[in-house]
């Protein structure tokens, strides 16, 4: 039975209520399926209507809308209404923590959020992407609330090295801002970040991760000891 | 001595488990070009002491003449 109308019924009392006029009726709505599984298996067997173009569906595990064209099921609405869609991430532990799969070809450029850094001494945190561990250039402009500042950089070291000293509780934890470029792309990696210190030190930073190796995976570790704390939040920025 | 542990988060799912040998020798690796940068930079920092010390000004005041 296709979807296409030719009349929205009005029925009137007394009518008599056919299949036909049934099935105008109750076929036309949408359905509700608990996933996409569910949702295929419900059409086209005996006494079940045979999925034609205009079907519509709701899922309940993605709580979303979606049509079939004819050939295949498509969201209704733009894939996300937000210009930044969370990708992954999790609670720091141990000496080191790895985000997998979290770079892909869906976006190019990627926020990351690091909150609440403290480890079980106070130390500094590195950045790897993958498993390179050559490569790396960086500068970064340290400040101080006395105002006395530091500027440091290195070129072709083994990490993103030194992106923020952290202390040893809560009170005395770290927080960073990461813009990381094309990580996943075929070309250099570009990376600025912000960090908010231990002990009213404040910086900003910028450097190149020089190859063109794809990468789905970063991760952050303590130069010595262990995460006690922090957690980290990834976005990717729609392209559209 | 404990074996440094490495926590692997892919979606829901987390690992936590020891960190296997290669890593171990990268982690060991980027530990000892830490301690050579802090040593440099306390070099630095001494050298900068020295010189601030035979002109006889704070850093403070060195800080405004470069200001």
């Amino acid at each position: 039975m296709p979807n296409e109308q030719t009349t929205v019924p009005l029925f009137v009392a007394a009518e008599i209520l056919t299949a036909v006029d049934m099935n105008l009726s109750a076929g036309t709505g949408v359905p509700v399926f608990t996933n996409s599984t569910t949702r295929d298996a419900a059409f086209g067997g005996a006494g079940e209507k045979v999925l034609a173009e205009g079907q519509l569906c709701y899922l309940s595990d993605s709580n979303i809308v979606q049509y079939y064209s004819g050939a295949s099921w498509a969201t209704v609405g733009p894939a996300s209404a937000s210009a930044l869609v969370r990708v992954g991430g999790g609670t720091l532990s141990g000496a080191s923590t790895t985000f997998s799969n979290v770079f892909s070809a869906t976006y190019d450029s990627y926020l990351i959020l690091v909150a609440g850094v403290y480890g079980s001494t106070s130390t500094n945190i590195n950045l790897k992407l993958g498993s390179t561990t050559t490569g790396y250039y960086w500068a970064r402009n340290l400040t101080t609330t006395s105002a006395t500042t530091s500027i440091s950089g290195l070129a072709n070291t083994s990490n993103f090295d030194d992106m923020s000293a952290t202390g040893a509780t809560l009170a005395n934890s770290t927080a960073l801002q990461f813009y990381l470029h094309a990580p996943f792309l075929t070309q250099q990696t570009n990376l600025s970040w912000a960090h908010w210190g231990d002990s009213n030190s404040y910086g900003v930073g910028a450097g190149q991760l020089r190859n063109s190796t794809s990468y789905t995976a970063f991760t952050l570790t303590m130069q010595s000891g262990t995460f006690s704390g922090g957690t980290v939040n990834i976005y990717g920025y729609s392209l559209s | 001595m404990t074996t440094p542990q490495i926590r692997i988060i892919e979606g829901d799912t987390v690992i936590d488990r020891d960190m296997n040998a290669d890593e171990l020798i990268e982690y060991e690796a980027m530990q000892e070009a830490a301690a050579v940068r802090a040593v440099a930079d306390a070099d630095k920092a001494s050298a900068r002491q020295a010189v601030l010390n035979r002109l006889g000004i704070s850093a403070d005041e060195a800080a405004l003449l470069l200001s």
